[in-house]
């Protein structure tokens, strides 16, 4: 049987086994997020269209699956949506910006023979897709801190609804600030992992620091783990500042008893 | 209250010096990165002019439409004994910018020099990198302060140690590049579970925890690898390696998986302990109910983060496959199989490392408990 289904299978047991019927929830998130994906691959392949809109739409209904799907619409999971967005979109713009100035889109001698019997001519901006590609790596952190920080946020603000913003907004900061080590963690190991292989490979052709540092895969691989790692640590203000702001002007409170 | 003042004068000063060095640092690296031309040995050019000779549209064989065309490029050379010379680059380019791209006056470019002939051999790119880092560096103290920078610390000797393991596995060629990693994830562990979380019993829980994960990880990995033969992996994907690719496959899915593991194991082993320390009496199958709640809130989240810091790197290689007219699922399969594989994978780990986290922070509630 192929490796993929039977690790499909075991994860899904196991989330069973662990979160009952909520994990299976979790699983199948999981192979939402790979739809969205797909469906944003396939827009990005038309020339014609925007692929950094697209991935922008995409993070959009990202969030919007996995705050709103996974854990109910109400007022915390709508400010973690909020900062979310609102971190991405301006992440988004030194993304281009340094994309653009660096030329680390394209493809090089580490992608085999494979693509050399492929055209690359498709008419499609690379610099835009790499683009889109960091945006994209990165939303899942970004999510998951926001909603880590409104969370107790909002728990903190049942129990104390007097609490003024300030106060709030320095409670949702020591959270942040506790959870940031641990989310550049995740995020940095995630990369090292992935990039394993290319790392071998360069000590193997015993290049430079020189070469290595200034290679185009590398530093696409490192602008965009050091831009995830940035963005895991502003969406830290960002939501601690968006949910002390809500929860204090009561805005989103249509469904209490869920909060 | 003299003391008090004395030590908030004291602690001004330390920051002050601290401040100073680290803008001194940030100006050094910069002015460095960008005079360091001398240090290597491919001469370097920047580009002082550039001159559009010709664009054409193409089509290929899918039917694609794009261009394709020709620049000329005035470079002044930085380096070498040729040093501050023009030279002139006849360079192609396509518009989608995916082999060859259109420069600007500024950029920075590797030359390969052959007597008049003169071509273009890669980006200069270390100064954008090092601005990059500040950037990151920056985020993480302004918003962490001594979190972030203990954070910083610990990322910073995790790299040197993967680097010196990977030298280590290059030269002694007989090393298993699996046994690197085993010593490799348990340094990784130790190292950035203390640092970041300080040292106390969660701590130690978190770092067992994480341990028994991997392991587990590693066993149901290797098994399913050993029993399928592989199948529907396509190790093709890193066939630029000389060695054997499923063991750097292998040693790949356990180091990515680690920093989620991490998490999930200090996130249960504090929280749990938290309750037992806000209330001696809290029964095991209570702190069981809260390590099974708090683990199914966490799980979903964490294997989507390594879900998509794997596969979206895959996309522009997708989008290629599919404009070439290759159906989507050959398309999928040839390309992403060891990303999903690697996120799956993770997922597993991660789960996994949930009861085990909870097993042994009761075991160890249960042992003060009987004491007490």
């Amino acid at each position: 049987m192929n490796v993929l289904w039977l690790l499909a299978l075991i994860l899904l047991s196991l989330m069973y086994w662990v979160g009952g019927k909520q994990g299976v929830k979790s699983f199948f998130t999981i192979f939402f997020n790979f739809s969205i994906i797909i469906v944003a691959i396939i827009f990005m392949a038309d020339p014609a269209r925007n692929p950094v809109i697209l991935a922008l739409l995409a993070c959009v209904t990202i969030g919007y699956v996995n705050l709103f799907f996974l854990n109910g619409n109400n007022v915390k999971t709508k400010a973690a949506f909020l900062s979310s967005m609102l971190t991405i979109a301006v992440l988004m713009i030194g993304i281009y910006f340094i994309t653009e100035l660096t030329h680390i889109q394209g493809f090089g001698e580490e992608e085999g023979e494979e693509i050399a019997a492929l055209s690359v001519m498709i008419g499609i901006d690379f610099v835009q897709l790499m683009a889109s590609v960091i945006i994209l790596s990165t939303i899942g952190a970004i999510i998951d801190n926001a909603i880590s920080i409104a969370s107790p946020m909002n728990e903190i603000h049942r129990y104390h609804p007097n609490l003024k913003r300030k106060e709030l907004f320095r409670r949702g900061m020591a959270i942040g600030k506790d959870i940031l080590g641990t989310s550049a963690n995740t995020i940095f190991f995630a990369f090292f992992g992935s990039f394993l292989a290319l790392l071998v490979w360069f000590k193997d052709l015993s290049y430079s620091f020189g070469d290595v540092v200034n290679a185009r895969v590398l530093s696409a691989e490192l602008i965009t783990v050091l831009f995830a790692g940035a963005g895991v640590a502003i969406i830290i203000p960002v939501t601690a500042w968006v949910t002390a702001f809500v929860l204090e002007k009561g805005w989103f409170r249509g469904k209490e008893g869920e909060g | 209250m003299n003391k008090v003042m004395m030590q908030l004068k004291t602690m001004k000063k330390q920051n002050y010096i601290f401040y100073t060095t680290v803008l001194f640092i940030v100006i050094a690296s910069i002015v460095f990165v960008h005079h360091n031309h001398g240090l290597y040995d491919k001469p370097i050019g920047v580009v002082t002019e550039v001159n559009l000779i010709n664009e054409e549209p193409t089509t290929d064989r899918a039917g694609n439409e794009d261009t394709r065309g020709q620049q000329e490029l005035y470079l002044k050379l930085q380096n070498g004994n040729q040093k501050g010379e023009q030279v002139t680059v006849i360079d192609e380019f396509t518009g989608s910018k995916a082999t060859g791209d259109r420069y600007r006056t500024g950029d920075q470019l590797f030359l390969s020099i052959n007597g008049e002939e003169a071509r273009v051999e890669g980006v200069k790119r270390d100064y954008y990198l090092v601005y990059v880092a500040w950037f990151f560096i920056f985020a993480l103290l302004l918003v962490g302060k001594k979190q972030g920078l203990m954070a910083l610390l610990s990322l910073a000797i995790n790299s040197l140690i993967l680097s010196f393991a990977l030298d280590a596995f290059i030269q002694t060629s007989n090393v298993s590049l699996l046994f690197v990693s085993l010593i490799c994830i348990v340094l990784f562990t130790v190292i950035s579970l203390l640092m970041v979380n300080g040292r106390s019993i969660k701590t130690y829980a978190a770092i067992f925890a994480t341990l028994s994960g991997m392991l587990a990880l590693l066993a149901i990995t290797s098994i399913l690898l050993y029993v399928t033969g592989g199948t529907g992996l396509r190790f093709e994907e890193m066939q630029f390696l000389t060695r054997h690719p499923e063991v750097i496959f292998l040693a790949g899915v356990l180091i990515g998986a680690l920093g989620a593991v991490m998490d999930v194991a200090i996130t249960i082993t504090s929280s749990l302990y938290n309750l037992f320390e806000k209330n001696n009496k809290i029964t095991l199958e209570q702190l069981n109910s809260s390590g099974k709640a708090i683990g199914k809130d966490i799980m979903g989240t964490m294997t989507n983060i390594l879900f998509f810091v794997y596969i979206s790197g895959s996309i522009p290689i997708i989008i290629i496959y599919i404009k070439n007219a290759v159906p989507l699922s050959f398309a999928l399969s040839h390309t992403i199989s060891l990303d999903i594989a690697r996120a799956l994978a993770g997922g597993i780990g991660i789960v996994v490392t949930i009861p085990i986290a909870i097993y042994i922070i009761n075991y160890l509630i249960s042992r003060k408990q009987v004491r007490s």
